[in-house]
């Protein structure tokens, strides 16, 4: 892997590609609507005689806008024809259905992004940032990629994992660009999003191993530094299967004295051999079943193993302590309707229990992927928070 | 640029209800907020048939052939429906990859399919001096485009002895160096000489740049064989079939859909080729000679086959008499790389491309396949095409580095140095490469009275699969709204569409030239 301070053919031949237009004359512009604009809210009515077709979608629509269904919904059905019982994987038919989207150097809303590949492991590394403040910097400018954020002001970098149960989506998927492009915008951060490795084609630990890559090779680019001490603000965060990578990538980082100063786990995928209370609960009720989280873990962990190794269950009877670790302070981020909860839950009890800091934003109404549509309070509630979490001397 | 931002939606509540949904489009899926609800209670009918065939599901979804996924309501029905009837089509997954006019290939089973191995390149490490040139490079690159756009010429002269100088210090047989170097080269044209028209070679060279071409990337493949599948699947059932290919170029296209029309179940229909070309000025007759190895090929295999060559040197000039299209052919007009070259303007009687659209429409095609580059290269500002086509290039030189065979590497990369030519030094007529964008092409059109037909997930499929089977990692295939996309890493480089003409509720009744007069 290059060393830190070289950079290698392929990136500078992207980098100074990247090209920033003062207007947007050719682009086409679309409205990420979000705080203090009207969002759509929109709560589906079981009328009296249709009861029987939507019985089924009457606990979820209740708490769920409707869009915000059809989309998770969607997904559950469509995830539902990929996974095949003998434990392979429609990967054709998976990149078939899966949404994508490019990079676009052109800042849309103040957010642009472009893609990297670090040539040590062939991964992509989509970058976002928001567009510069002034004018004069971006007539026809090439943005340097060789100058640091900022010499003066700290910029947060957020590492982020997509989600998808180690197996779905991907870096430049449509769900993650938008939510990426929503976290620069809020944050005023950087978010650098890894196109990890998925399995079963890639089993443990090499999605760990690919945010690993990822952490350091953040670490190394000078153009990601900012502040006076010029150094990389780095924060993991990740939603579902990304969450659990967060922490695996912090644990290391811990162990080899790599800096993360945060990391943000959004409802992360943890387990057990154990059945817990809400899996048994809410087993099927909310997009979600026992079943397919099952699947996905015979996935990703090694042949053989069970629920109860460390990646799945890293406070559990394999679990390695993380006392007297100088590990990152956490912000945990629990819905209230996943069937997952108890473990995340217990999760956050053992890193309390290891003396780390950590912070619970337990959310009760709240399905999986709420956070993909801005059309709910809890969606805005989050971004708050993660925004304190990244710039805590705002 | 990006078809799932386009700004059809709105923020606010009370829209209207034909609006799309704006939260959804921005996940990538579109659907109507009036059709909300009722997509809502498809997908619960969706799951409730699945909840009752489980161990079916997943071995369903190898059988069955998909749509355009954004357009989630019909995505949702032809699922449903598929669920009671499966409609078997024949693909060319039975074949090996044909081989150019090769009449002894091996039409047997297709070959197992292999994991690539990943090529992991040794980083090159640049030298301090080398990364400083590089980024200078493309700063005076920018400067200079920029000076020429002003018409600023001794500036931009200047600029470029600059950047020949900046070149010195950086490799320039490989990465930035390269796409830099051609680019500095195509702006010494326009500056140097004005009344030139960029690189012009005969016929024949090109045919020989494009064969290179053709062996050293995945993109003209993909373009044939997307096409391919597209046509083949329109012809299903007729037994009258008559392709037009604008462009014949060696008709490297054609003995694969030749070989799966001969194998097609119920056997092959009467083939007819209609290839339109330049004439060839050095007295032979290629197109007639590249018809002469197709019809011994459709021999071979046993398929009726006729060919006709069309000499036109202007796409515009070809008329629709020439190609003698009967009344109970199914037609299929092919455009690989072509149809762009329709919008050069005269500035007297504007660009020939809806006039040649609308001649097209009357004979009514059963399909029209349309491959494109996937760029924005025909602004009307000189600094935005230059900047876009660094872009492209820059990608496409990219991906071209993994093409370990020469001479297919460098003639490859002469191929793409023509079209890098065409759009940075000609203007007017000369400038033919007036590459757009899908999104354009599709408005564009469906304004002509086309539809889309849109590629399935089993087109999707073979075209992976070739791409692993013949291609470096690194390379992409995208579904795009019922297209299909191929690209280096994640920036889309080549787009492929078909359409089928909507028939014209009052055909005129004679026929007309390319700039609307009655033949």
């Amino acid at each position: 892997m290059a060393g830190s301070n070289e950079i290698n053919v392929n990136e500078s031949k992207v980098f100074v590609l990247i090209l920033l237009w003062g207007s947007l004359k050719s682009s086409v512009s679309f409205h990420i609507p979000f705080l203090g604009l009207e969002f759509l809210s929109r709560i589906f009515e079981v009328s009296g005689e249709k009861q029987s077709l939507f019985g089924g979608m009457k606990f979820e629509t209740k708490v769920v806008p409707l869009n915000t269904w059809i989309l998770i919904s969607n997904f559950k059905l469509a995830y539902n024809m990929l996974r095949r019982p003998d434990g392979t994987f429609n990967r054709d038919l998976a990149e078939f259905l899966e949404r994508k989207v490019p990079p676009n150097a052109i800042p849309v809303d103040g957010v642009f992004s472009f893609d990297v590949v670090d040539s040590s492991t062939s991964l992509l590394n989509r970058i976002y940032r928001p567009s510069p403040e002034t004018e004069a910097n971006s007539q026809f400018g090439i943005d340097d990629l060789q100058k640091p954020l900022s010499t003066t002001e700290i910029v947060p970098v957020i590492i982020f994992f997509h989600g998808g149960s180690f197996t779905h989506s991907s870096a430049n998927s449509a769900i993650y660009d938008t939510f990426c492009r929503r976290l620069v915008s809020i944050c005023k951060a950087v978010v650098v999003s890894v196109n990890y490795r998925r399995s079963p084609e890639n089993r443990y630990p090499s999605a760990y191993d690919d945010g690993w890559a990822a952490l350091k090779w953040v670490h190394s680019r000078p153009w990601l530094h900012s502040g006076k001490d010029s150094k990389a603000y780095v924060y993991l965060a990740g939603d579902s299967s990304g969450g659990n990578i967060a922490h695996h990538v912090a644990h290391r980082a811990a162990e080899s004295g790599v800096e993360v100063l945060g990391n943000i786990l959004l409802h992360p995928m943890f387990g057990g051999q154990e059945r817990t209370e809400s899996e048994k609960k809410l087993d099927g009720k909310y997009f979600v079943t026992i079943q397919d989280r099952d699947w996905y873990w015979r996935a990703y962990l090694p042949e053989g193993e069970d629920r109860d190794h460390p990646a799945c269950n890293p406070f559990g009877p394999r679990g390695v302590s993380l006392e007297g670790l100088s590990f990152p302070k956490s912000l945990v981020v629990v819905a209230g309707l996943d069937l997952v909860q108890d473990w995340q839950l217990a999760y956050v009890e053992g890193l309390k229990n290891a003396g780390q800091e950590v912070k619970l934003l337990f959310l009760k109404q709240a399905t999986i992927g709420f956070y993909f549509l801005p059309n709910n309070d809890h969606f805005y509630y989050l971004m708050e928070e993660i925004n304190s979490f990244v710039n805590p001397n705002c | 640029m990006d078809p799932y931002r386009s700004g059809s939606s709105s923020s606010c509540a009370g829209k209207a209800p034909d609006q799309i949904d704006g939260l959804l489009a921005a996940a990538g899926y579109r659907v109507r907020s009036s059709e909300l609800r009722n997509v809502a209670q498809r997908l619960e009918r969706l799951e409730t048939v699945m909840v009752n065939a489980p161990s079916e599901i997943s071995h369903l979804a190898d059988e069955v052939v998909l749509h355009n996924p954004s357009d989630l309501a019909s995505w949702v029905d032809s699922l449903l429906s598929e669920l009671n009837q499966p409609v078997p089509v024949p693909d060319l997954s039975d074949l090996t990859y044909a081989q150019p006019l090769d009449p002894t290939v091996n039409t047997g089973a297709w070959m197992e399919h292999h994991a690539a191995e990943q090529h992991r390149e040794i980083p090159q490490v640049l030298t301090a001096v080398e990364e400083d040139s590089c980024i200078q490079l493309v700063h005076v690159l920018m400067t200079c485009a920029g000076s020429v756009q002003r018409g600023e010429f001794s500036l931009a002269r200047a600029l470029i002895d600059e950047m020949q100088g900046l070149l010195t210090r950086v490799n320039n047989r490989c990465g930035i160096g390269k796409v830099a170097g051609y680019f500095i080269d195509a702006l010494s044209r326009r500056l140097f000489s004005p009344q030139g028209s960029g690189l012009i070679g005969s016929a024949y060279e090109n045919e020989i740049l494009y064969h290179h071409f053709y062996e050293a990337s995945p993109y003209l493949k993909f373009a044939h064989f997307t096409a391919n599948q597209a046509i083949l699947e329109a012809f299903d059932g007729h037994d009258c079939v008559h392709v037009i290919d604008f462009n014949l170029m060696q008709g490297l296209q054609w003995p694969a859909l030749i070989q799966a029309l001969a194998l097609r179940p119920g056997g092959p229909p009467l083939l007819r080729l209609t290839g339109i070309g330049p004439p060839s000025s050095d007295g032979r007759d290629s197109l007639r000679e590249i018809g002469l190895r197709l019809a011994e090929l459709a021999h071979s295999v046993n398929v009726q086959f006729a060919f006709r060559g069309v000499a036109a040197s202007r796409l515009e000039d070809v008329k629709p008499w020439m190609l003698q299209v009967g009344p109970k052919e199914a037609v299929a007009i092919n455009f690989i790389m072509q149809l762009h070259r329709l919008l050069v303007s005269d500035p007297t009687r504007g660009s020939p491309i809806e006039a040649v659209l609308g001649w097209i429409r009357n004979l009514n095609p059963k399909v029209m396949t349309v491959v494109e580059q996937e760029a924005n290269h025909n602004q009307p500002e000189f600094l935005d095409r230059f900047t876009e086509a660094l872009h492209y290039y820059s990608t496409t030189f990219d991906s071209l580095e993994t093409c370990s065979t020469q001479p297919d590497k460098a003639l490859a990369e002469i191929y793409i140095q023509r079209e890098i030519c065409n759009i940075v030094c000609c203007e007017g007529l000369a400038r033919v490469e007036r590459h757009e964008p899908l999104a354009k092409w599709q408005s564009r059109l469906r304004g002509a009275g086309f539809k889309p037909l849109h590629l399935g997930s089993n087109a999707f499929k073979q075209a992976s699969m070739l791409l692993t089977l013949f291609s470096a990692e690194g390379y992409c295939v995208e579904e795009d709204g019922g297209c299909l996309t191929l690209g280096w890493h994640s920036r889309p480089l080549i787009a492929a569409s078909a359409w089928q003409a909507i028939p014209e509720p009052n055909p005129p009744l004679g026929l007309v030239d390319p700039y609307n007069n009655v033949v």
